[in-house]
C-alpha cells in the first residue's frame, strides 16, 4: 500500500499493552477518531 | 488517540510502563503501546531501520476516515517537538471542519485562515505577511 498524505494509511494488527492488559489492536478499530501513530526506537530510551 | 509503536514485546512495554513510566506519568500512559516485532508495521511506514532492528522516530497523523494527513520522520539523534505536533492536529482538524479554508504558515488556533480562490492568487501578501510565520 502507498504511504502518502491524502491516501488511506496502511492498516495493521498488533499486540498492545494498556492498563495491565495485553490485547490485539487494529488501525481500523479507530475509525471516527483522530489517531497519532507514534513510532519510537525502544522502551527505556528517551522518546 | 495516540498509538505508540516499538519493536519491543508487550511484556517489555508492561515492565517499562509499570516501572519507570509510572513514576513520570502517574497511573501510567493513557494510551496503548503496540508491539512491532521484526518491524513489520515500521516497514510499511518507512521507519524500520533493518541494521539496528528498530523503528526510528516517525509519527503519522491519521484522520477519522483513516486517511493520512501529516507525517514526520526524524534522524535517530534528533528529538521531537510536541507543540508542533499538537499544532498540526489542530490545523488538520480545523480544515476538516471548515472546508474551503486553509491555514497559512505559522497558523495557530484563533489566527486568520485563507480561503484559496482565483481572486486570492497574487493577493496573499495583502492579508498574510512573513512575520506571521513565526
Amino acid at each position: 500500500m502507498t504511504l502518502r498524505v491524502g491516501k488511506t494509511a496502511p492498516d495493521f494488527e498488533a499486540s498492545a499493552y494498556e492498563n495491565g492488559e495485553i490485547r490485539k489492536i487494529k488501525l481500523t478499530d479507530y475509525r471516527g477518531q483522530w489517531v497519532m501513530l507514534y513510532f519510537y526506537p525502544g522502551d527505556f530510551t528517551f522518546v | 488517540m495516540v498509538l505508540a509503536v516499538s519493536v519491543d514485546s508487550p511484556y517489555t512495554h508492561k515492565v517499562w510502563s509499570e516501572g519507570e513510566l509510572s513514576q513520570i506519568v502517574p497511573g501510567g500512559l493513557p494510551f496503548p503501546m503496540l508491539s512491532d516485532p521484526g518491524g513489520r508495521i515500521g516497514t510499511e511506514y518507512l521507519v524500520y531501520d533493518e541494521e539496528n532492528g528498530v523503528d526510528i522516530r516517525g509519527r503519522f497523523l491519521i484522520d477519522p476516515d483513516g486517511v493520512l494527513q501529516a507525517l514526520e520522520i526524524l534522524a535517530p539523534a534528533v528529538g521531537r517537538n510536541v507543540q508542533e505536533m499538537i499544532r498540526q492536529v489542530k490545523a488538520c482538524a480545523y480544515v476538516r471542519e471548515n472546508q474551503g479554508e486553509a491555514t497559512p504558515a505559522g497558523w495557530e488556533p484563533g489566527k486568520k485562515t485563507l480561503k484559496p480562490s482565483p481572486e486570492l492568487s497574487g493577493k496573499v501578501c495583502e492579508i498574510w505577511s512573513p512575520e506571521m510565520a513565526f
